[in-house]
């Protein structure tokens, strides 16, 4: 659909939601103009993408893989720990907009796990001890 | 050609045919659920899938090329049981429940879900329905959208994209959460929907339905204080007597009539009736707008799709549209003055129905400027439900006549149902109204037909040959646009939102059994019969419009015609 | 003991103005025909998974005419247990861009794309600088090495979609639009990116591909058995004492070898209770299956496949429903949506599972399970959604007594 070779939309979309956290309406009514798409078809392909967001997030997005392999490594434990000290569930973000905590699959770091992420910061091999420092931090 | 064979049946087709087309050449039915005709190939509901050459995997019929020396097996025991199987799982995303089922389905009586169960002779049902819990959306004055009963075929999301060239659906997340949305969730009603309900006639759930008037108007029937008229549009009447069992294209105009006088309306009169007033007016306005040079091309104003639709994507030529409202309103205005003055009924007690084929007229009638004219609109497939539920059926019902006051009307009238009818209809007057003389043949062919694009030149007089357009289907209504825009040189250009003009409209009778263009053709040869049956064939001649501009309204485009009966435009862009 | 075989490891290789990308130049003299008959010659097959011959897709886009031509490095690596690709992309990417530059040569494209998922955001970082000093150094841009060569690179970020692995996903992916699979054919070769003739190979096929032309055909084919030739980075992962990326000689060792020397062996255990021998969409392997040598050939003769060589331990105490539903959640999650066998199958199998902790399973519902089973396998639309029930029905074939309720008979 994007005959626009020199403008990749998935690099155009993350650099949008990198100025702004998001992607919001009027940047999806701009991408629907640049791209001369129904702008439901420009706000349905960002949806595909669990990466993205159109509302608001927290300012740190916190990623937990509980894929297999780090399922193995007690991933769950750490996610439950997570989840307690955040007060938050998947896919939830903080009513002060600090944090949105995301359980993901793959992070392709399966053989250190468990993981998690922040924002686009890689943690390996945490304790839940490390990931609530971690997350205090950010505090 | 390509030689192959399908269930040992040996055929031979066009090379770049699909096996669902080459199976439906020797009378084999594939069943299908996503491919509709006319629509692009989505391959995703995977019912038709057929044994290609003993393979192990199965191949889409709808999205497989022949080849020559295949051989295919449309229903071979895996085949039937990957089938059954398969529609076990469809059945169960087809949300049912206490408050969504069959009985109470809006396609109740052709519903495709159950037509493919029958095709198949599916015998199990081994899933339950996960519930999802999604919101209706009813944001639209004019299309309610259920999405628990979604399957996710995409045909709305393709009808409206490639057809109607707008595309507010689009698919939204993926996975088990994928769904058909609108704009940032916004809903129907909150975006660039122009309300035409072609999106509903492909729909093979009954996830899409228009917005029901239908309690309102029997509340308004069992009020005995209440005086209820009605007024049915041209396209009605040769599709009304489809849910009755009857083909499509049946003129039930007298049985319509019939049906509705004795569900107890009070009075029962005829959209036609304004639609030769709309000439009058509107081909009054292209005779001055040409002759002055003003504004041109003048674009037709009677299809409400046509209207949205222009408001959102081209607000820059609502000075090019024809000021007079569409015949629905039309009727609604003089209803509420020139009726209730006549017959002497209190405004607070007179409350005025239509049957439309359309339901972007529920829209329109709730349009701020048209000041409730109209309270209620049904559909044709509601007005048959109605009647159904009263106990009748139309095709028994001998032929009454309108009433008189506003129920007379010309044949010019009954075509614009369909594709460039109002356009030939105004050729006729327009004639007329300038040399004061009758066309020598007023049947003007090369407006007519299923074509998308049409033109014609009509020779007026030395100086003058008018140059008209039609476009419907909305795709074809942006490409008209175009060519406008790009100098392409017209006087006068008939819109209409739906394929085929209202006969196809949003809000007709679903036909299970016959392609849309079968069914299409079909309604458009019972409304050319209708206009070559009668004695009165242009809208000038219609008795009763002369007795209105006589007694009442003066002469077309005077002060008082223009208060009642002319309109304006809102830009809305895309906000 | 099992030893590694290192074609493709070796030490961190990402400064640009150091490497003399001896494959690329070797490339470039030898010219589009002998580059194609060279990896044609080390039967090197694709290693994202699917193991289509990798110089018979360069030879087929060499043959396409068209004004255009692209390549495309599928770095959209995120099948549960695998992180192969992220190893070469940290450590040895200037031999991943190297493969992508030799092939874009090799099959007449002029622009090339790498697409990384995502989450990888070192990588990405990497990578980025690498295209920047390539483009800096002259590596990349016009005239290449004074070989009248032009071509360049864009990075594109995926944004969490696995199924983008899948190539015609991938495609419409970077087109911008929902990255489900395309209706096959035509396929990319003939109309893909922007509907110009594409390529798409796997980061690992790519610095194959690099390493065959630097050092050989020869070198590469006289690796492995008949029909697995070269080596195989395999990912390691599950319970296990060393859980890492392995280089292995195919036909080398068995899996049982690859998990006690190379794995240290099961953690907190002596047999594991399955392994997955190449990902979520291969069956599981029982201990006794797990002598077979670790080939294709090898590994189909036990019963599964090689995948993309993410090799997953299962512990013995292991509870297998707690298993089967997270296999089960990643392709529910994961599924594009289009195809409705795909969607609903996978939904309904997740839903199914949830209900059975602690509770074994009819026979019924085992035969409902089979039943959708085959529907995804016969009739889904991409390979994704055909293979996405193979390791759940093998662990139903293969612990039924733990899974399936006993028949009892009334006599």
């Amino acid at each position: 659909m994007l005959e626009l070779e020199n403008e990749i939309f998935l690099e155009m979309v993350h650099n949008i939601q990198e100025t702004y956290g998001y992607v919001p309406e009027r940047e999806i009514n701009q991408l629907a103009e640049k791209f001369d798409q129904p702008r439901a078809k420009i706000y349905g392909a960002i949806k595909f993408y669990s990466m993205f967001y159109t509302e608001p997030t927290g300012k740190y997005v916190i990623r937990i893989c509980d894929s297999l392999s780090c399922h193995l490594n007690d991933s769950h434990d750490l996610l439950l720990a997570v989840e307690n000290f955040l007060g938050l569930k998947n896919g939830e973000t903080s009513p002060d907009q600090l944090f949105t905590l995301e359980v993901v699959e793959c992070l392709g770091h399966c053989g250190e796990g468990p993981v998690m992420m922040v924002n686009d910061k890689m943690y390996t091999e945490l304790s839940k001890g490390r990931a609530l420092e971690i997350l205090k931090e950010c505090q | 050609m390509i030689k192959l064979t399908i269930d040992n049946t040996p055929v031979e087709v066009e090379k770049g045919t699909t096996l669902l087309e080459a199976a439906r050449q020797v009378h084999i039915n594939i069943p299908t659920l996503c491919y509709e005709e006319n629509l692009s190939i989505y391959g995703g509901c995977r019912l038709c899938v057929v044994e290609v050459n003993e393979r192990r995997q199965l191949m889409p019929a709808c999205a497989t090329e022949a080849e020559d020396g295949m051989e295919v097996k449309t229903h071979s025991p895996r085949v039937r049981e990957v089938r059954q199987t398969l529609f076990e799982l469809i059945i169960a995303s087809h949300d049912i429940s206490c408050e969504l089922n069959c009985l109470t389905c809006t396609r109740q009586a052709s519903c495709e879900l159950r037509n493919v169960a029958e095709d198949i002779g599916i015998n199990r049902m081994r899933l339950n329905p996960i519930y999802r819990g999604l919101d209706k959306d009813l944001s639209s004055y004019s299309v309610v959208r259920e999405p628990n009963k979604c399957i996710t075929c995409d045909r709305c999301i393709r009808k409206c994209e490639e057809v109607q060239g707008i595309g507010i659906f689009a698919n939204s997340d993926r996975g088990p959460e994928t769904t058909v949305t609108t704009f940032q969730d916004k809903g129907m009603g909150n975006v660039e929907c122009t309300n035409c309900g072609q999106c509903i006639i492909s729909c093979p759930t009954g996830a899409l339905h228009e917005v029901y008037h239908m309690d309102s108007v029997w509340d308004a029937l069992y009020n005995e204080e209440k005086h209820v008229i009605v007024q049915t549009a041209p396209a009605v009447r040769v599709a009304i007597a489809e849910p009755f069992g009857a083909e499509p294209g049946t003129v039930a105009t007298g049985q319509l009539v019939a049906a509705l006088r004795r569900l107890g309306f009070d009075g029962i009169f005829d959209t036609n009736f304004t639609a030769d007033l709309t000439i009058m007016e509107e081909g009054t306005e292209v005779v001055e707008r040409v002759s002055n040079n003003e504004h041109l091309p003048v674009l037709t104003s009677c299809s409400p799709g046509w209207i949205k639709f222009i408001e959102h994507f081209y607000p820059e030529h609502l000075k090019n549209l024809s000021t007079a409202k569409s015949p629905q309103q039309m009727f609604g205005a003089l209803a509420k003055t020139y009726y209730a003055e006549t017959m002497g009924v209190d405004l607070e007690d007179l409350v005025v129905v239509s049957i439309m084929p359309c339901t972007a007229k529920k829209f329109e009638s709730k349009r701020p400027e048209m000041a409730d004219d109209v309270d209620y609109v049904l559909t044709t497939r509601e007005a048959a439900m109605m009647i159904k539920a009263a106990g009748i059926n139309i095709c028994d019902l001998e032929p009454e006549e309108y009433d008189n006051l506003m129920g007379v009307s010309t044949g010019a009238a009954d075509i614009f149902g369909t594709s460039g009818g109002v356009m030939e209809a105004a050729l006729r007057s327009a004639y007329y109204l300038i040399t004061g003389e009758e066309l020598e043949e007023i049947d003007i062919k090369p407006v007519r037909g299923l074509e998308g694009l049409k033109k014609a030149e009509v020779p007026i007089n030395e100086d003058l040959t008018l140059k008209v357009g039609v476009a419907h289907g909305l795709s074809n209504a942006k490409k008209m646009m175009e060519m406008i825009a790009d100098g392409e040189e017209f006087h006068f250009v008939e819109f209409m939102a739906c394929p085929g003009g209202c006969i196809g409209g949003g809000g007709q009778p679903i036909s299970a059994e016959l392609t849309s263009t079968e069914t299409l053709q079909r309604r458009m040869d019972g409304i050319y019969s209708i206009d070559s049956s009668k004695k009165l064939r242009q809208s000038h001649e219609n008795p009763m419009v002369q007795k209105l501009y006589e007694e009442y309204l003066g002469k077309p485009g005077s002060h008082k015609a223009h208060k009642l009966l002319h309109t304006e435009y809102t830009p809305r862009g895309l906000s | 003991m099992v030893k590694e075989r290192k074609f493709l490891k070796g030490p961190r290789l990402r400064d640009v103005s150091t490497y003399e990308f001896p494959g690329l130049k070797k490339a470039l003299s030898l010219g589009p025909d002998r580059i194609i008959q060279q990896i044609s010659d080390a039967r090197l097959l694709g290693r994202g998974g699917a193991g289509f011959p990798t110089g018979t897709k360069w030879d087929l886009a060499l043959q396409q005419q068209g004004e255009r031509k692209y390549m495309i490095c599928n770095a959209d690596e995120g099948e549960p247990g695998t992180f192969k690709d992220r190893y070469l992309l940290e450590e040895r990417p200037l031999k991943v861009l190297e493969g992508l530059m030799i092939g874009a040569y090799a099959v007449g494209a002029t622009q090339g794309y790498i697409y990384i998922r995502g989450e990888y955001s070192e990588p990405i970082k990497i990578v980025r600088e690498i295209l920047e000093d390539a483009r800096e150094e002259g590596i990349l841009g016009e005239d290449i090495f004074g070989s009248g060569f032009d071509f360049d690179i864009k990075l594109v970020r995926g944004a969490g979609a696995y199924v983008c692995g899948d190539e015609t996903s991938l495609i419409n992916s970077i087109e911008g639009k929902r990255g489900i699979s395309r209706i096959k054919p035509p396929y990319p070769i003939q109309e893909g990116l922007y509907g110009h003739p594409t390529v798409v190979n796997n980061v690992e096929s790519l610095a194959c591909a690099a390493e065959i032309i630097k050092q050989g055909a020869g070198e590469f084919a006289a690796l492995g058995t008949d029909n697995s030739r070269g080596t195989k980075l395999i990912s390691l992962s599950g319970d296990i004492n060393i859980s890492e990326v392995f280089e292995i000689e195919f036909g080398s060792c068995t899996l049982s070898e690859i998990i006690e020397n190379l794995g240290g062996g099961v953690r907190r255990g002596r047999d594991p209770k399955f392994v997955i021998p190449g990902g979520l969409s291969t069956a599981a392997l029982l201990p006794e299956e797990l002598d077979c040598t670790y080939t294709y050939e090898g590994i189909e003769s036990a019963g599964s496949s090689l995948g993309s060589g993410a090799i997953i331990v299962v512990g013995e105490s292991r509870d297998l429903v707690d298993i089967l539903l997270k296999v089960s959640r990643f392709y529910m999650d994961e599924t594009c949506g289009t195809c409705f066998p795909c969607r609903e199958g996978n939904k309904q199998i997740n839903y199914m599972l949830s209900q059975h902790r602690n509770k074994k399973f009819s026979g019924q519902e085992v035969e409902l399970i089979e039943d959708i089973g085959e529907v995804i396998a016969a009739a889904a639309r991409c390979g994704l959604g055909q293979t996405s029930l193979s390791l759940i029905n093998s662990i139903f074939n293969k612990f039924p007594e733990e899974l399936i309720e006993e028949v009892i008979h009334v006599d």
